[in-house]
């Protein structure tokens, strides 16, 4: 039987930096294939470049049996190749027919409509999906948006569905259903490939499964004979140790939410009544799907939001909802926000500037009128060091070059440089691998053991698990549940849907 | 009475034209994503381009008018150029534009001797017998036919843009340009194609201003109106009928002020020119006040695409 | 059902800075963004960018009936001493909407109000004049605070409509310059017309209340455009408040949430701006003609925008600009009597120097890779 996809030798580089050194990937028609690694291992580049988007530097890409050379995702389609992304390609204020007609295009937009219209009710009840296709895209739920993707490339006819960490955005038992139904499209003699990192889901729904490292194809064991345990070390070399964790001591409550109500920039109410505290010297993981309010709850914390309606008290200045973020900077809060470049650092800037702009008005760098950039330098200097920020060749290069581990640990960097009273962390690994993953993590529990309260907002369960003395599920802008550790993930698991 | 308010009804339209067919354009070319500040220039680009042709050909207005849009299209490849393969700054780049517009007319009606050199133009046409009709016929049915031909040109406009392949790909560009990227457009394509097009109009606009209204060239003679066009994309929410009205209504109050002058009325002259411009901000602020959050523009308004650029 | 230890994170959305992800441009180039570029590589590619604006522009010149040498020849003419002195003159006023062009743009204020409040600030002057407030020894002081308070009220008018009702800027301040020069010419034709002319203009201003030589043919105006430089520049590279600055416009959301006072900051530079557009009406009517006329500020928005732009909003460099701007008008006119090309020639080649100069951003951002 003729691979229907087959990589070799694949290389890529993006201005100097090496993302792809001879990778190789095959997948077959009928089966699920997982492309499993840690992040910054090449999955994506990889899919990217099989689904048309990038072009490799050298190596061949197969489909079906035959070379090809594609001139981009249109040319990829028309050969069958689907790519499900993470980030959807979708224009939200068009319905759904107009997004898929857009990626199908039919001669004329009345009949071409009202055909897609058809093919979309066709395709969706064969799939057991509910889409209507007179919606807008943006008013469907983060799951529905992924139904009208996968919609998308099937009625483009594909055979080779390549599916992008489909389940990051979804709860546990939406992504049940959804690896599912793609084991029976793999069944119907598509080719799935299936990009994750959840071991899992590789052991439970995988037919076979290639392991990258740092840009190579490492090995393709058998996902249903090899054992976590080995799976694990292929990906990453070694186990990460689990980090340690001091006696919990309970303190004052630092933080109280109060009522908060929370709407995003286009108006629609996302946090509608959320209430929790924190104690000093306790990690409280908020968990829940991406989606829930969790972002908007989380930039209203750090001062990046203004709430709607309630409370945000801290101890000290009491209710700062209304008041400047300024004030709860002297207050003693520290903000770890998700997306570095949005809240966190100034990427056009040096990573001196960015690391001082937080302590520069206590006065150590000069009065007002004369701002002392050799103690900016050194003190910045002195900080890379001691936090372990890779890639800075001085500290005057721009924030924007480094790379997302080291970018978050000048933001810790930065924030704990005085020792903080709140810590608000917001998808702190994200975008890490396993070794800068664990120095954020010893980082949050050393604020912990020193007396800080710690807010975790994470959309992975598993952070939250091992990192939490507490845990408040996040549903649909309230929190649902809360529970002490240790907690059961099945509950947990059921407090996400049953409030759904 | 009835005669001052018919005069001034009648000559509405005509005054509402140039605005009109400018915001039009500056819709076209923004519904791509394109933020486009080069209305004021082309226009004058359009006026003297026009005048300029008339005046060398003794006469043929249409051609004239051709000419005008043929002239703004040109000289919109350069801004498009700018901002769509070189990525400049859209803001500096339309200024730019506007001012190198500026010197080039300013320069070329000088050296071409074409200032103040009246021409026949364009008249009113009256449509027989709907004009005989009393009060509403003397406005609605004598004016000139570009005036005539605006009501299909929006018709075909607007069918375009919400219910053809090509429009809907062209809002796809706008709205979210690595989407259409995905689904296999090329964005610069229909960028450089947007601004072309409704470059095409705003050049109308200039050359309407100049051969059917005023009927001579003056430099500088647009004073200010592609900037009242670039306000009206806003209040019209990047959609054509309603820039439409927007247009007549900036008519109305445009025409109020020479004809209150004419009726004897004593007004501080310089004060009373002042209403079109405050009208606008008038407007804006109303717009914002009335839209607390989103103002409905295009999602990718202003932003240079690179595929997928980071930081 | 889970995973025995923190192992594999996420694939991120925004991952590792240094991959940004080029793909096709047209044809068969690749366009890849930069993530380091040598200040001196920097530097060429301006300089050489420049230098083919000014060909082009000479070019240009040569069609209209100006042959590169007499070019050369007049701009040669420039540095003699009388001509230095009316350059010097006429950098006053440039340098002064540069800045405020520059400050505001530096924290994102699109500030296109500049002749506006140019004429607001030589209206503020003018009426400081007209009325004889003040002793005369200190009238001109009194002038210069009137003419930055007109120009710092008429922008921060445009600020309160953009805060308040979220009218786009660029917009208003353009709208707000027509709507100031049919207020002027209210006045001129009005009230304040010079009763001894029929022209728009208002009345001579008394002798010590005019800007003239300090000596060594150096301009008070001069000294005012100068002594705001060195304000501007100790703000922006010297004060924590420049250093917030930068954030700023770097990454407003950032700077909120960090606790930089990006209101109170934006309030001030803008506010700065008005002032300095304002000023730079007042000397231009107090160095120059003496009296309120009724183009006085044509063109200056451009001027702002072209020297603000070229110096990268850069005080210092502002005023090399600035300079250098003015040789450019002063040619310009010496060009505009003896081979009658219109002013609007150097409209043109204004506008073509930074085109081309923002043209060349494209090489700082890019590299430019065949494939094959």
């Amino acid at each position: 039987m003729a691979l229907a996809l087959e990589l070799t030798g694949i290389r890529k580089t993006f201005d100097g930096v090496v993302a792809l050194d001879g990778a190789g990937f095959s997948a077959k028609p009928g089966e699920v294939h997982a492309l499993l690694g840690e992040n910054g291992a090449g999955k994506s580049s990889l899919m990217n470049i099989a689904a048309g988007f990038y072009v490799p530097d050298a190596g061949t890409v197969g489909v079906n049996g035959e070379t090809v050379a594609l001139s981009g995702p249109a040319d990829a389609r028309s050969r069958g190749i689907g790519m499900v992304h993470q980030h959807f390609k979708l224009v939200k204020p068009f319905t759904v027919a107009e997004n898929i007609l857009l990626a199908n295009p039919r001669p004329a937009y009345r009949s071409g409509i009202q055909d897609i219209r058809d093919n979309v009710r066709k395709q969706a009840a064969q799939l057991g999906f509910d889409i209507d296709p007179e919606r807008r895209v943006g008013d469907l739920s983060v799951a529905e948006q992924q139904q009208v993707e996968i919609i998308k490339v099937l009625i483009g006819g594909t055979r080779i569905l390549i599916l992008d960490e489909p389940t990051a955005v979804l709860t546990d038992a939406e992504a049940e259903r959804l690896l599912e139904i793609v084991r029976r499209l793999a069944r119907s003699g598509v080719a799935v490939v299936l990009v994750t990192h959840k071991l899992h889901e590789v052991k439970r729904h995988a037919d076979a499964v290639t392991i990258m490292r740092s840009g190579r194809t490492v090995a393709t064991p058998d996902p249903r004979v090899a054992s976590t345990a080995e799976l694990t070390e292929l990906t990453v070399g070694q186990t990460a140790p689990l980090p340690s964790r001091a006696e919990r001591r309970r303190g004052a409550t630092r933080l109280n939410v109060g009522a908060l109500r929370c709407a995003r920039s286009d108006g629609q109410v996302m946090v509608a009544n959320a209430n929790f505290f924190v104690r000093a010297g306790e990690i409280y993981g908020l968990a829940g799907v991406s989606g829930n309010g969790q972002a908007e709850l989380a930039e209203a914390l750090i001062g990046a939001r203004q709430p709607l309606s309630g409370e945000i008290w801290l101890e000290g200045p009491g209710d700062v909802a209304a008041l400047p973020p300024a004030i709860r900077r002297e207050a003693g809060l520290a903000a770890i926000p998700a997306d570095r470049y949005a809240f966190a650092l100034a990427g056009s800037l040096s990573v001196a500037d960015n690391f001082t702009v937080a302590t520069i008005k206590s006065g150590c760098y000069g009065p007002p009128w004369l701002i002392d950039r050799g103690a900016m330098r050194r003190d910045a200097a002195e900080a890379v060091t001691a936090y372990d920020v890779q890639g800075v060749r001085g500290v005057g290069q721009k924030a924007a070059l480094l790379s997302g581990g080291n970018a978050q640990k000048l933001v810790i960097a930065r924030e704990f440089s005085r020792q903080p009273t709140v810590v608000v962390a917001h998808s702190p690994s994200r975008g890490l691998d396993v070794r800068a993953c664990a120095a954020v993590h010893e980082r949050l529990l050393a604020a912990r053991d020193r007396g800080a309260a710690v807010v975790l907002i994470s959309e992975d369960l598993d952070e939250i698990l091992a990192l939490s003395d507490r845990i408040g599920v996040m549903t649909r802008g309230r929190i649902v549940a809360e529970f002490e550790r240790p907690a059961d993930r099945q509950e947990i698991g059921r407090a996400m849907v049953d409030h759904a | 009475m009835t005669e001052f308010l018919i005069n001034w009804l009648a000559n509405a339209p005509g005054t509402a034209a140039p605005y009109a067919f400018a915001a039009l354009g500056l819709i076209i070319s923004e519904r791509s994503g394109v933020l486009n500040l080069t209305a004021e220039g082309l226009m004058l680009v359009g006026a003297v381009a026009g005048l300029g042709v008339s005046l060398t050909l003794g006469g043929h207005p249409l051609i004239a008018l051709l000419a005008a849009m043929l002239a703004a299209s040109l000289v919109s490849l350069l801004f498009a150029g700018l901002v769509v393969i070189l990525r400049v700054n859209q803001v500096i780049a339309g200024l730019s534009i506007v001012f190198f517009c500026q010197g080039l007319t300013g320069l070329i009606g000088t050296l071409a001797n074409w200032q103040n050199h009246p021409i026949v133009g364009l008249s009113k046409i009256a449509i027989w017998p709907l004009s005989e009709i009393p009060f509403v016929g003397r406005i609605l049915f004598v004016q000139d036919p570009i005036v005539y031909l605006a009501i299909p040109i929006f018709f075909g406009v607007s069918l375009f843009l919400q219910k053809s392949m090509l429009g809907l790909k062209l809002r796809a560009v706008g709205e979210n340009p690595a989407a259409a990227d995905a689904a296999g457009l090329n964005v610069s394509l229909y960028r450089i194609g947007a601004i072309v097009a409704g470059s095409a109009l705003v050049g109308l606009a200039g050359g309407y201003i100049s051969v059917v209204s005023v009927k001579l060239w003056v430099t500088g003679m647009v004073g200010g109106r592609g900037w009242i066009a670039v306000a009206l994309v806003v209040f019209a929410r990047w959609a054509p009928w309603p820039a439409l009205a927007g247009a007549l209504l900036f008519g109305c109050i445009e025409g109020v002020v020479p004809r209150i002058a004419a009726a004897g009325i004593r007004v501080p002259q310089y004060l009373m020119l002042m209403t079109p411009y405050i009208a606008t901000i008038a407007v804006m602020m109303w717009v914002g006040a009335r839209n607390r959050g989103y103002l409905g523009e295009p999602g990718a308004l202003g932003q240079p695409h690179v595929r997928e650029e980071r930081r | 059902m889970h995973d025995v230890a923190m192992i594999v994170r996420e694939n991120p959305s925004s991952s590792p800075a240094p991959k940004p992800s080029p793909r096709r441009g047209i044809g068969r180039f690749t366009l890849d963004i930069r993530q380091t570029i040598s200040p001196w590589k920097q530097a060429g590619i301006l300089v050489g960018s420049l230098a083919i604006g000014l060909i082009i522009s000479v070019a240009i010149l040569d069609f209209a009936g100006i042959a590169p040498l007499d070019l050369a020849r007049e701009l040669a003419g420039v540095f003699n001493a009388d001509s230095l002195r009316s350059v010097l003159v006429r950098a006053a006023p440039l340098i002064l909407v540069g800045l405020g062009a520059g400050l505001a743009f530096r924290i994102g204020f699109w500030n296109l109000g500049l002749e506006g409040q140019m004429i607001f600030g030589g209206i503020a002057a003018t009426a400081v004049s007209i009325y004889a407030i003040g002793p005369e020894s200190t009238r001109l002081i009194i002038m210069g605070l009137a003419a930055s308070l007109g120009g710092m009220f008429w922008v921060m008018l445009a600020y309160w409509m953009k805060e308040r009702f979220r009218v786009n800027e660029i917009i208003s301040t353009l709208l707000m310059n027509y709507i100031a020069s049919y207020f002027l010419l209210h006045l001129l034709y009005g009230v304040w017309q010079d009763s001894k002319t029929a022209f728009p203009q208002s009345s001579q201003y008394q002798p010590f209340e005019r800007l003239s030589d300090i000596g060594y043919g150096i301009n008070g105006a001069l000294l005012v455009a100068l002594a705001a430089a060195a304000v501007a520049a100790w703000g922006v590279h010297l004060s924590r408040a420049g250093f917030y600055m930068r954030f700023i416009s770097a990454n407003p959301n950032m700077a909120k949430v960090v606790g930089v006072p990006a209101r109170a900051i934006s309030v001030a530079v803008i506010a700065i701006s008005g002032v300095a557009a304002g000023l730079a009406g007042f000397v231009n009517v107090a160095s120059q003609e003496g009296r309120l006329t009724q183009s006085f500020f044509d063109g200056y928005v451009f001027s702002g925008v072209l020297i603000a732009f070229l110096s990268r909003n850069d005080p210092i460099v502002v005023v090399i600009v600035g300079f250098l701007l003015a040789v450019l008008f002063v040619t310009g006119q010496t060009l505009q009597v003896f081979y009658q090309i219109p002013f609007t020639m150097v409209q043109l080649i204004e506008a073509i120097i930074v085109i081309a100069v923002a043209s060349s951003e494209f090489l700082i951002r890019h590299r430019i890779r065949w494939t094959r």
